[in-house]
């Protein structure tokens, strides 16, 4: 039989492995195999695997800090302080042995969360540092529009400090803490330099969050690798964590960025763009589909980028329909995730819940960006069916014929007599585009209990 | 980055004077101070006197292993000394403690040190690792007793 065990102390330099080796040492004595997972200053080391978890009865928490026990969830837990453990591992190593499976009503009618493992570990490491962020900066651009919708670009107004917290701080601190905490995830504090630089890189070139989550994987290997490959003489073996790692992985990553993803994405951007001029002449209604599928490809992204800017140009030139229908379908991505974690809420986890009830203030904003959470953390289900929906979105406006003279605003801008024509059917098109977004949310996403990558 | 360097000769009282918990923390943080591993000797010291009221690092077996993670350390250091008297410790099973490990640690330590130092506190939960240190004669004998 298998004994499993955490050990974790605050300060983490002593206790944590003397507590780990007296059971160690115990278990071997009374002829019992162990496995101690030990949480210190050094980080986690020997850490259980779903398979130890699987196999095992009980496991033993010494611990005087917090460990998280859901993923525990059908052992006995025995609690103890590393003083206890230290002191009787004997005793403890006892208990386990004799307890049994727990096989209460926790075990069966919660469904047992899988532990994230490798890539998709390191993924959800950045999207859940990402979604306060995103909630506040996106609140708070909300707020500065129930001033009005052009009230942010008087100077020295509190609403245009709102939207510099808002747009110009938190969101913009978006895509680098994404890749900055999924390089955390894989390599450690080394990771983070390098993640954090690459995603401000991603974001000033214009690659959005998924350049983002590029930059966040490749600095966080890189950073891994020199920290495990390199090796110094002893007297500079001080110098690797405070200046040869961030060094020579930040340079890495950022040539990187520069040249390998920042050159192609600007020729994708140049092309797209001549792309989208030359369609301008062919059926209204396909415009819209494509613009409205490009406003949710990647939110913020180089080809939402190129529809936003293709939509704005044109108001210079007297032609507001395209507009209308990017702001649909940058509206329907948030709004139609509001409306799947509500009539879904078996596909989304608790927390994922919650960030719809925000998402839907953002939907109605027109923050696009509101989506990211949800699409960074399972995009190859969230993102096709957040583009069906805009490009429906997107298809209707410019087939109702609404037209739009203000280059953002969300659902404000409606209350602005003549700001957008045909208000009626262009509610209508928003409200289509959330719908069908939600009902593809909830026929791709797979629900929490069969499908690893739908949880958080 | 081994056993010598986190705990050099310097660092080894093979006989302790004090017969206090207070003194015998102030012996050895006086070596780690004579040895020019602190920049603030007292901040040091409250930081250890903190640890200790959360709970008492005697953990029995007559060991006693003071710690502090502080920004006045400058380098992780281990500072050694045996009583052979013992002193009382207010140690987890009541015994007296006889062998003490200051342990000083940076607040932003590199790995090497803390993985030698995991390596240390889990040597010591050996039986013979402890006769062993405590029979030392020499800095030697302790340095041995670490390794297999």
């Amino acid at each position: 039989m298998k004994l499993l065990a955490i050990t974790s102390c605050p300060t983490g330099i002593a206790h944590t492995y003397m507590a780990a080796e007296a059971l160690q040492l115990a278990a071997k004595a009374m002829g019992f195999e162990m496995k101690v997972e030990t949480r210190g200053s050094v980080g986690v080391e020997n850490e259980l695997t779903l398979e130890d978890i699987k196999e095992a009865n009980a496991i033993i928490i010494a611990a005087d800090t917090n460990v998280d026990r859901e993923r525990f969830q059908g052992l006995t837990i025995i609690d103890a302080s590393v003083q206890e453990a230290i002191k009787d591992a004997k005793g403890l190593i006892e208990k386990a042995a004799n307890s049994k499976k727990n096989t209460g009503s926790v075990y069966t009618e919660q469904p047992n969360k899988p532990t994230r493992t490798g890539p998709y570990k390191h993924l959800m490491n950045g999207v859940s540092h990402i979604i306060p962020l995103v909630a506040a900066g996106g609140l708070i651009i909300a707020l500065s529009f129930v001033f009005g919708i052009e009230a942010f670009k008087e100077k020295g107004t509190l609403a245009a400090a709102l939207m510099n917290i808002g747009g110009g701080a938190a969101l913009a601190l978006m895509v680098p803490i994404l890749s900055g905490f999924i390089a955390y995830s894989i390599a450690d504090r080394p990771g983070l330099v390098p993640g954090l630089v690459g995603g401000m890189l991603a974001s000033q070139i214009g690659a959005g969050f998924l350049g983002g989550i590029i930059s966040g994987f490749c600095a966080g290997y890189i950073a891994l690798w020199i920290k495990n490959n390199v090796k110094l003489p002893k007297s500079l073996d001080g110098l690797k964590p405070v200046l040869i790692i961030p060094f020579f992985s930040t340079l890495i990553i950022g040539l990187l960025m520069v040249y390998v993803i920042g050159t192609p994405v600007k020729a994708l951007m140049d092309f797209m763009t001549e792309a989208l001029k030359g369609m301008s002449s062919v059926n209204a209604g396909f415009l819209g589909l494509i613009l409205g599928a490009m406003m949710a490809f990647d939110m913020g992204g180089p080809i939402n980028k190129v529809a936003y800017t293709f939509g704005v140009g044109l108001l210079a030139s007297n032609v507001f329909e395209p507009m209308a229908a990017i702001m649909a379908a940058g509206m329907t991505p948030p709004l139609g995730l509001a409306l799947a974690t509500f009539i879904a809420k078996k596909k989304f986890t608790p927390e994922e819940q919650e960030s719809g009830k925000v998402a839907s203030i953002m939907g109605i904003s027109f923050i696009t960006e509101g989506a990211i959470p949800f699409a960074a953390a399972d995009p190859v289900r969230v993102i096709p069916s957040l583009m069906v929906g805009s490009a429906i979105a997107g298809a209707l406006s410019m087939v109702f014929n609404c037209a739009l003279r203000a280059p953002h605003g969300g659902i404000f801008v409606l209350f602005i007599p003549n700001a957008v024509s045909n208000v009626g059917m262009y509610v209508v098109a928003i409200a289509a585009g959330t719908i069908v977004t939600a009902i593809m949310l909830s026929i791709l996403k797979k629900d929490l209990t069969s499908d690893r990558t739908a949880n958080m | 980055m081994n056993i010598q360097d986190l705990l050099s000769a310097s660092r080894v009282k093979l006989n302790l004077e004090s017969n206090t918990k207070g003194d015998v923390i102030n012996e050895l943080i006086d070596i780690l101070y004579e040895d020019g591993k602190l920049s603030d000797k007292d901040r040091y010291r409250e930081a250890v006197l903190r640890r200790e009221e959360e709970f008492s690092t005697g953990i029995g077996m007559g060991i006693a292993i003071p710690h502090a993670k502080d920004i006045s350390v400058k380098e992780a250091a281990l500072t050694f000394g045996i009583s052979k008297t013992g002193i009382d410790y207010k140690a987890l099973d009541g015994t007296s403690a006889h062998l003490f490990f200051l342990i000083a640690v940076p607040d932003n330590s590199n790995d090497v040190h803390l993985k030698l130092l995991s390596y240390i506190s889990r040597k010591l939960m050996h039986q013979e690792v402890r006769d062993r240190l405590m029979s030392a004669k020499t800095y030697d004998d302790v340095l041995a007793a670490f390794k297999d």
